[in-house]
């Protein structure tokens, strides 16, 4: 009797995963989910991941020229056939906020903010992942996981490494290392549970403290003179609400993993055997949503000044130097190489998505995922036309299948042999209607994130819904 | 002009933006209004944008010309970027003269960046400047003589800048992730500082059979009579796993004997010691020593508990022997030539010639020791300085605390912030935790508290412009030594003797003096001239093999030592703008192609003319940090110039320029500056970038990684590569035929330039971007030191006294 009060018999129920996408069942997640969030477990999860391709790509290889179900993939987006039914290229969007920015493309993805041009009076706002987490939160350990090539936050307004923004338009800090964030999400605790429950504890108090110190000179403020202090004060109260969270969790185990899984993820994967680190980072995230560490992940698979060099197939330079080619066909020709291989690591992701079960449905079908770039033609910094693929989420009503095109209308065809004129509608939206926060309003709305708007949305994305 | 449209402007919605203007503090700025921009959209804008039509929903003669209010700024912002990507007035309307349009634009960019910092530098009745994460770990230093690794994975997130500098206020942020690690930061160096058990020591040799060779072997060389002689040789990018299970966090020291062999004309061999996981060089140093004479390398470093993979690294360039594996023949050994029987083997004629004289650099390793940590065994000095001993109890709690908090708060602490220190302290008594325990929670929180975390600056209760005595030991100390004031400058706080002219002259100059005041020779330049943008974009391989990271490194140093040399000798700020002397390592004279320098040291050469180099501008991290990897880019080598020499950022380029093309085939090679002289023949772009290109031009003699050049390797096109032009006309109509001339140029504006420098020390001291506000003051220090041939020194201490320096 005493161990169902405990929860200790969830352990009852202890499954070993075996080796990441071989396609095994997955654990029934709920028995991993403390008491207090199990009756809102009932519901089945949710997921959103996002991932992120920096400087743009060639655009006059990557365009699908036709719009509709039969449509045809261009041939660097070919890897993707097998996952036709599970996903919707778009072209034609845009943030009406990027335009006519350079790199920072990349800080304003998610958040589809107006960034001041001015670097200076610097200020984001939440991305859609965030308010996405601070619904799905409650469910899982971790509210969210922030993935990157680089660590940290890199410089806002400049080179940014994250993609993620708090409430206060704050970077959070991502990881590049997948063995860090291994040890993060499944790493052993040395200590005992009593032992964890006075740190936390201590930590609690510790906070408890430093807010009511602030929260004390906050009140002598009054007024709106406390922008700093504000910023203080939530990040403190966020780390509060952490601890308890973390406190709720503390009887329940951790998944037990097979070595041969663990092992994965403890070996050093250098950056510069590009497949590998992106299959392992790409794996990594797929453990994680199997096991609901966590439903939101996003991941800057490159950054703008550092999108990977991809040695195995003899690039050497990075994403950003390929992107600025200057016309030379040399140049071009490797990016559009470039381009295909990450599209190829993508849809291997997507293979790992599917062939992963959660029940009877494959984890792809409660999962959404966008796949894009904040540039589309890097060399002069065009922000229209964004390439974007929408893939998942069928069992959380995305209908898939087709191209959507926002240009064709108003241009009737492509003329990727006039160069000129397509780098154009890069840089100058065609449809001045098709703003990338439809999509991320609609991918809210799927997250039952409780919104009719984000930022500058016009509306939901009709044909997919 | 129309009748009519003159009388648009005499209309009642103009005076009613007038009176905005005025209300919201922006003086001024419609008279400039009405010269400056007033007339061009009257007679461009208005027919559309007016009282009658508001088209786009945009009306521009009641659009309040506060460039301070975001809403209004952004829409300025708007029309700024209308009229410069022509995209208004429309196509059918009356075209304007292009010069009148750029002037506008001009104007308009001007405007904004006012507007901009006004906005940046808006005080708050308290303000709260985060410490950088380099300041909070020397103020964790100083504080508690512990080293905290900031930039390891278990340190804090990367400080964003703004124009370069890492420390303004309104641009550094604080997440929940940041919190979680200040907390984790503040218990590990509590833990170091006041550990709960005795530290395990380590205390680890290895010599070269456990470096390299197998136990057989050692037995062959006993037999052979070389056990003593046997050494280790490291070919270019050999290295050797030194790594180890450190048992605690601290400070650790290495020894490595060895000999590095440079060959007569090749590069000295750089030795790496670098810790694989922490992503971390622990020490880097070329080494030139014979075979026969080897030298002991002595250092200390930080590391966090744990093991650690540590690779020793030979860095050097030539043909690696690394694939060839089996290359040692195990059964010989490597030893210095004359303890050979047999000489060389084959196998190492590579390395050097049959008398010894080597042919490649390499290294010979004789041991690595590793011992520590160095810090006493417990109690610790830092635990006996807090606890005192004696009665244990909320009294003597409320006492270490108070003592501990006022050193970290930088100033005395109020009586509300010990009594939430006590209590905690009581509540974790009542959990049952022991005194000690007890008390260090409330460190932590200490070191989690925003008076730690932040400098603050003003107080809730009373309006004050004038820092008190302690915030102005703050600033000061973290201008010049980026940490917390040290107890002299305290106790001048505490007397409230420290604002006093004669002595805050006094503490400049014993603060210069002091070893700390290197964190202000290196972070200041490193800021001002964007050096953090070296290798940014790494150069392409291919087409820099050269390039590497000890370059890399040297590159930046080059003009963090030329400020400092500047500075020590209080030189004029002129020999920033050239200068016949600079300083230089072995490693980046031979990048210049300057003999003569040897070692890793930075020391003073002089140039000869043949040498084109001299000041800041012909130094190549300068003339790397605009390229992009793979070319120079001298419309960004302009721009920078504008904006770190002239502190004029030009305003930015409209969308979706055009790009250049390449030389179709058949056509003859073209330099960029050709190819971008035919795409600036649009008069639009021609009225900025005929400011910003000549400036940038002047430098095309240097490559993207700063080596000098009389043609520019091209690949398009066909022919000979063409040659270098690098003349150009300033706007003001001077011109020059090359850098050597437009350096010349340049320090007849010295005036300007020493304004510019102030302008960004204040803002490097004042943790904010100056404003119109600002002006008046800024000029105080300027031209207090012209006089004396604005002497880097004597800037910084007019500064320090300045009006300007003690106003919040």
């Amino acid at each position: 009797m005493s161990n169902i009060l405990t929860q200790r018999w969830l352990l009852n129920r202890r499954h070993f995963l075996r080796g990441v996408g071989a396609g095994i069942a997955l654990p029934l997640l709920n028995c991993m989910v403390p008491l207090r969030a199990a009756a809102a477990a009932t519901a089945q999860p949710r997921r959103a991941v996002f991932v992120y391709v920096p400087n743009g790509v060639n655009v006059l290889t990557w365009q699908i020229p036709k719009a509709g179900r039969d449509y045809e993939f261009s041939a660097p987006m070919r890897s993707l056939e097998k996952h036709r039914a599970n996903l919707t290229p778009i072209s034609g969007l845009y943030h009406p906020g990027g335009l006519g920015t350079a790199h920072v493309c990349g800080d304003l993805w998610l958040t589809g903010a107006k960034l001041s041009q001015e670097g200076g009076a610097y200020r984001n706002s939440i991305s859609c992942d965030q308010l996405m987490a601070e619904v799905t939160s409650v469910h899982t350990r971790f509210s969210s996981l922030e993935l990157s090539l680089a660590s940290g936050t890199g410089l806002p307004g400049n080179v940014i490494n994250t993609l993620s923004w708090s409430r206060d338009g704050v970077p959070l800090p991502a990881e590049d290392n997948p063995r860090n964030v291994f040890n993060r999400l499944f790493g052993e605790e040395p200590d005992g549970v009593e032992v964890r429950r006075r740190r936390l504890n201590r930590r609690h108090s510790v906070l408890d403290m430093v807010l009511e110190d602030a929260r004390s000179v906050r009140r002598e403020l009054g007024g709106d003179d406390r922008t700093k202090l504000d910023e203080y004060l939530t990040a403190v109260r966020e780390v509060e609400i952490r601890t308890e969270r973390l406190d709720s969790w503390l009887n329940v185990p951790k998944p037990k993993l097979e070595p041969s899984v663990t092992g994965r993820f403890q070996r050093d994967v250098s950056k510069s055997q590009a497949g590998e680190y992106y299959r392992t980072m790409y794996d990594l995230m797929v453990l994680a949503l199997r096991t609901d560490m966590t439903r939101v992940i996003t991941y800057m698979s490159g950054t703008e000044g550092n999108g990977l060099a991809i040695p195995e197939i003899g690039i050497t330079q990075t994403r950003h130097e390929l992107s600025h080619h200057n016309g030379d066909p040399e140049v071009m020709a490797r990016l559009s190489k470039s381009d295909t291989f990450i599209t190829e690591q993508f849809s291997y992701f997507l293979d790992q998505l599917t062939n992963t079960r959660d029940g009877d449905e494959p984890l792809l079908d409660r999962t959404m995922v966008l796949f894009g770039s904040g540039m589309s033609y890097g060399h002069s910094h065009g922000n229209a036309n964004l390439p974007t693929v929408l893939a998942g989420g069928r069992a959380l009503g995305f209908k898939h299948g087709q191209h959507i095109d926002y240009n064709l209308p108003k241009i009737k065809a492509y003329d990727l042999a006039n160069s000129g004129a397509h780098y154009g509608l890069c840089g100058n939206p065609v449809n001045d209607q098709a703003h990338l926060s439809n999509l991320l309003l609609t991918m809210l709305q799927k997250m039952e994130v409780n919104t009719e708007k984000f930022v500058d949305s016009l509306g939901p994305v009709s044909e997919l819904v | 002009m129309t009748r009519k449209r003159q009388d648009v402007v005499r209309s009642p919605a103009w005076i009613g933006v007038l009176l905005l203007s005025c209300c919201s503090g922006w003086e001024g700025v419609a008279e400039g209004f009405d010269k400056a921009a007033g007339p061009f959209i009257e007679a461009h804008c208005l027919r559309c944008h007016g009282e009658k039509k508001q088209k786009g929903n945009l009306r521009l003669d009641t659009l309040p010309r506060d460039f301070a209010s975001p809403l209004s700024a952004s829409h300025w912002a708007d029309v700024l970027e209308r009229i410069n990507s022509r995209e208004m007035p429309p196509e059918d309307e009356p075209r304007p003269e292009p010069e009148d349009a750029a002037r506008v634009a001009e104007w308009i960019a001007g405007q904004l960046k006012e507007g901009e910092a006004v906005r940046l530098a808006r005080r708050e009745r308290v303000s709260f400047h985060k410490l950088t994460r380099e300041e909070y770990a020397n103020t964790i230093r100083d504080l508690l003589g512990v080293n905290f690794d900031v930039t390891d994975p278990t340190g804090l997130p990367e400080d964003p800048n703004w124009q370069g500098f890492e420390r303004i206020g309104s641009v550094l942020s604080v997440s929940p992730a940041h919190v979680e690690k200040y907390f984790a930061a503040a218990e590990a160096v509590l833990n170091e500082a006041l550990p709960t058990e005795v530290l395990k020591r380590l205390s680890e040799h290895r010599d070269v059979w456990s470096l390299r060779y197998h136990d057989w072997q050692r037995e062959k060389a006993e037999k052979l009579g070389l056990a003593d002689k046997v050494r280790v040789e490291l070919w270019p990018h050999d290295g050797l796993d030194v790594g180890t299970d450190f048992p605690v966090s601290g400070d650790y020291r290495m020894r490595i004997k060895v000999s590095g062999l440079k060959p007569p004309k090749g590069r000295a061999p750089h030795i790496s010691i670098y810790a694989k996981g922490l992503d971390r060089m622990l020490f880097e140093q070329d080494v030139v020593t014979p075979e026969t004479e080897p030298m002991t390398l002595d250092f200390t470093f930080h590391v966090p508990a744990g093991h650690h993979d540590v690779r020793l690294t030979c860095e050097a360039p030539g043909p690696s022997n690394l694939p060839r594996h089996g290359r040692y023949d195990p059964g010989r050994f490597f030893t210095t030539i004359k303890d050979s029987p047999t000489g060389r083997q084959p196998w190492q004629w590579k390395l050097t010639d049959e008398e010894g004289a080597p042919l490649r650099p390499f290294l010979i390793v004789d041991f690595v020791d590793v011992e520590g940590p160095l810090q006493s065994l417990r109690p610790t000095p830092q635990h006996q300085g807090l606890f005192t001993g004696g009665t244990q109890d909320l009294a003597q709690a409320r006492e270490i605390l108070t003592r501990f908090a006022e050193r970290a708060f930088r100033r005395p602490l109020r009586e509300a912030e010990a009594e939430r220190l006590v209590k905690l302290v009581e509540n974790e008594l009542r959990n049952g935790e022991k005194f000690e325990s007890a008390v260090k929670t409330a460190l932590v929180a200490i070191l989690c508290a925003k008076d730690f975390l932040y400098l603050v600056e003003g107080s809730a209760d009373q309006v004050n412009p004038r820092l008190n005595d302690w915030e102005l030991a703050s600033r000061l100390s973290y201008f010049l030594w980026s940490t917390m004031p040290d107890e002299r400058l305290f106790a001048l706080a505490h007397t409230n003797a420290l604002h006093e002219p004669t002595v805050l002259r006094g503490e400049v100059d014993r603060m210069l003096r002091d070893p700390k005041a290197v964190r202000f020779t290196t972070g200041f330049p490193r800021q001002w001239l964007q050096l953090k943008r070296v290798g940014m974009f790494p150069p392409d391989k291919n087409l820099y093999p050269d390039y590497d990271a000890h370059l890399e490194k040297s590159m930046i140093a080059e003009g963090t030592e030329f400020f400092r040399e500047v500075l020590e000798k209080n030189l004029s700020v002129r020999e920033f703008l050239d200068s016949d002397w600079t300083v230089l390592n072995a490693r980046l004279a031979e990048h210049y192609g300057i003999p003569g320098v040897a070692g890793d040291q930075f020391q003073r050469v002089s140039l000869r003319a043949e040498d084109h180099r001299g000041g800041l501008l012909t130094q190549a991290g300068v003339l790397s940090l605009t390229s992009d990897g793979q070319r120079h880019r001298p419309v960004h080598r302009g721009k920078w110039l504008l904006e770190s020499i002239f502190n004029r950022p030009p305003p930015p380029p409209p969308a979706n320029v055009k790009p250049i093309e390449p030389t179709p085939a058949g056509q003859p090679k073209a330099t960029l500056r050709m190819k971008l002289e035919a795409h600036k023949s649009d008069a639009n772009c021609a009225a900025c970038h005929r400011k910003i290109d000549p400036l940038g031009v002047a430098f095309d003699n240097y490559d993207a990684i700063g080596r000098w050049r009389t043609e520019e390797i091209v690949k398009d096109g066909d022919g000979a590569n063409p040659k270098v032009d690098a003349s150009g006309l300033l706007p003001d109509g001077r011109k020059f035929a090359d850098s050597a001339e437009l350096r010349q140029l340049l320090v007849a504006d010295t005036d300007k330039f020493a304004a510019a420098l102030v302008e960004k020390l204040a803002i490097y001291a004042l943790r904010r971007a100056m404003t119109i506000d600002d002006r008046r003051l800024l000029t105080v220090p300027v031209s207090q030191v012209k006089t004396t041939d604005y002497r880097l020194r004597d800037m910084v201490e007019a500064l320090v006294v300045s009006d300007l320096f003690q106003l919040r």
